[in-house]
């Protein structure tokens, strides 16, 4: 296992040239979580990704080639990450900025291309009350999904663990 | 100019502006495209907000909405609607590809062609029928369908068919409908060409450049059906470009006897710029000068295809293609000083937005561009892509830019698929790290087919991205000119921005 590589600072990055893999340590207040997903996610063709929270305010990401690499090709993929890294870092921030603009240039290419719905279109949609797959429960009123629980059945009883998960994340009590 | 000897920048005087330095000058877009190139005593002036008011330079600025205080908000409303005037259709462009067959082998092929014996991969009546009612459904008055391949003459009865069947169903539709055939030629026939001609199907055709070029890169294996004896010699190797070359002329003259203006009605050509082409460029210009054509588009080679294999031995670093490019519309800028008509496709359309404020709808060169929202591309098996070139990428084993099948999916269901919704935010520039603060921003476009082919995502990064390399060579290259003020060049430009419409190829019924 080494720890230094040219043009990236000592500690940073950790390789095992034995199992071609290689990792980089990124710190987690100069980069958001979503641009390290977006950039991880560019390179599932080429290598095997992982990301793992390393020590105090650092994730750290490996990075395993699906064929055979030397150093050099190591490096530069890694090389290629960092890039792709800070590319998905200032175009989350610049999405953030521009949201308005984007979505309304978004909405009016895609409204002129789809057009107003035609008759057609209209005889092939669903009107009916039939339930539709829902396995999440997100069109269960509270009461529908909560308030039956004991002893409810079928897909009610499926929707709950996904549901009381979903509350407790946003720190909701667990009914 | 070191920008730090600018003491006290005004934050007050300026609207946002997008800055760069080409030939010397500083050149200045804003948001509604409009640019001034100034001088560093003007560019201090403007910068620390102490331009004298009725002097010419603040007439200048004024007039381009370049002054926070005299801005003209209506204007540069007016300004942006009309630039972005093609948001509010759908698909104008629709690429029938009726086979992969194709009698020629290409070096860069971008199509990903099949031998003449690979009749599974010849489109359908039905397909063809299913094709046609899905892209009358498009919410654009206007349509063009394009015969693509492989080579569309192996499959001319499909061509004939869509033809004819688009122009009966569009007699309950009403659209105006225009039909153009991308083909090699050498499968031509005097038949075909009448057929072709009366119904009224424009013809486009590759042409790499002189002879010797043209045939390296475009074999004909076998004798081309059509090409007189006269032209190859008894036993002579087949040529590939005397059979366009023929067909061509042979082309022209019907339209001329048919009473049109062949200055505008006669065949276009494409050119795919290999690393063989790149020496080349005034024979390149001449051999299309020679054979009538008024437009060149010096496209390079793209990572689609078979040029994506033959990659190695087509390819080149793109400061030499735009050497290349330089020297070939210098030279072309040349000519039209002599008085002969020819412009460059590229510059054109730059030029299109940057001096005449319009937008040319150029499918790839637009913000956003123009992956199913202005252009949709079926195979001949009915698959359904967001452009060709994700079609090209279907064809070498990636589906990312498949959207529907044709009898199967419901056109609101294209332009509404999850992938089209995902390429109109990658190619929004006002999203793309760059592109955002680029002072080409105005005029460009971005293309995420290929940054996925090359860069591995939609979004790519432009920094490292050749077909921004070449966006912004090229800008660069007009800009000087603009800059240089030379007069003629000034009105070869103007001249290259006048679309003249070919309405002879319009087919509009009444309903
Ligand atoms: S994705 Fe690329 S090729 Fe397809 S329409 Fe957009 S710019 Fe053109
Ligand atoms: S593609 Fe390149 S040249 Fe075009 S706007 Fe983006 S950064 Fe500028």
């Amino acid at each position: 296992m080494s720890s230094s590589l040219e043009g990236f600072p000592e500690g940073q990055v950790q390789f095992d040239l034995e199992r071609g893999a290689a990792s980089v340590r990124v710190d987690s207040s100069v980069y958001p979580l979503e641009a390290l997903y977006g950039a991880a996610y560019v390179f599932i063709d080429r290598a095997y990704v992982l990301l793992d929270r390393a020590e105090g305010d650092a994730y750290r990401v490996w990075i395993s080639p699906k064929k055979p690499a030397a150093e050099d090709a190591l490096r530069a993929l890694l090389g290629e990450f960092a890039n792709e890294l800070l590319s998905c870092a200032w175009r989350a921030q610049i999405a953030k900025d521009s949201r308005s603009i984007i979505e309304q240039a978004t909405t009016r290419a895609l409204g002129g291309a789809r057009g107003a719905p035609s008759l057609d279109d209209l005889e092939s949609f669903d009107f009916s009350d039939e339930s539709f797959e829902d396995p999440l429960g997100i069109a269960m009123s509270w009461e529908e999904k909560y308030g039956k629980k004991k002893g409810a059945e079928g897909s009610e009883a499926k929707a709950a663990p996904a549901g009381a998960e979903a509350a407790a994340a946003e720190g909701e009590p667990t009914p | 100019m070191n920008l730090l000897q600018i003491k006290k920048p005004s934050t007050t005087f300026a609207m946002p502006f997008r800055h760069r330095v080409v030939a010397g000058k500083h050149l200045l877009t804003n948001t509604e495209g409009a640019f001034v190139l100034l001088d560093d005593a003007e560019f201090r002036l403007f910068a620390e907000g102490t331009v004298e008011r009725g002097s010419t330079l603040w007439t200048r600025l004024v007039e381009r909405n370049f002054v926070r205080a005299e801005v003209d908000l209506r204007a540069i409303e007016e300004r942006i609607r009309t630039r972005k005037r093609f948001l509010d259709y759908g698909p104008n462009l629709h690429i029938a590809v009726v086979t992969l067959r194709c009698n020629e082998t290409c070096v860069y092929c971008h199509a990903s062609r099949a031998n003449m014996d690979a009749t599974y991969t010849d489109m359908t009546k039905e397909t063809a029928e299913k094709t046609v009612d899905l892209i009358l459904k498009s919410t654009n008055p206007s349509v063009t369908i394009e015969f693509q391949g492989g080579e569309p003459l192996a499959n001319f009865p499909i061509v004939q068919h869509i033809t004819e069947y688009a122009l009966k169903q569009n007699e309950k539709i009403g659209k105006t409908l225009e039909f153009t055939m991308v083909s090699n030629l050498s499968l031509m026939t005097d038949e075909k060409l009448a057929w072709l001609v009366a119904n009224k199907v424009q013809i486009c055709t590759s042409i790499d450049g002189p002879q010797h070029l043209h045939d390296k890169q475009r074999k004909l294996p076998t004798k081309a059906a059509a090409l007189p004896l006269a032209l190859t010699g008894e036993g002579a190797s087949p040529s590939a470009h005397l059979a366009a070359r023929h067909w061509i002329g042979r082309i022209n003259d019907e339209y001329g006897k048919m009473g049109l203006d062949t200055s505008l009605y006669h065949v276009e050509a494409l050119l795919t710029t290999t690393r063989d082409t790149l020496p080349l460029w005034k024979d390149v210009v001449d051999t299309y000068v020679s054979l009538g054509c008024k437009a060149l588009f010096l496209r390079p080679v793209d990572p689609f295809g078979f040029a994506d294999r033959s990659g190695g031995r087509v390819e080149y670093p793109r400061k030499e293609y735009l050497e290349f490019y330089r020297s070939a519309v210098d030279y072309m800028l040349e000519l039209n000083r002599q008085g002969v008509q020819i412009l460059e496709r590229f510059a054109a359309i730059f030029l299109t937005k940057i001096l005449g404020g319009e937008d040319p709808n150029f499918l790839d060169i637009r913000n956003p561009c123009g992956a199913a929202i202005g252009q949709v591309a079926y195979n001949y098996d009915g698959k359904i892509f967001t452009c060709d070139e994700g079609r090209m990428l279907h064809e070498m084993g990636d589906d990312t830019f498949l959207i529907g099948e044709v009898g199967k999916t419901a056109y609101r269901d294209l332009m509404g698929h999850e992938t089209v919704r995902a390429l109109a935010l990658a190619s929004n520039l006002d999203a793309q790290p760059d592109c955002v603060n680029c002072t080409y921003q105005p005029y460009c476009g971005v293309c995420p087919v290929h940054n996925h082919k090359s860069q591995g995502s939609i979004f790519g990064r432009m920094r490292e991205s050749t077909l921004c390399a070449v966006h912004k060579g090229i800008q660069d290259y007009l800009f000087e000119k603009i800059a240089s003020g030379d007069p003629h060049v000034l009105e070869t430009f103007k001249r290259w921005t006048t679309v003249r419409d070919r309405t002879h190829f319009l087919q509009t019924c009444a309903l």
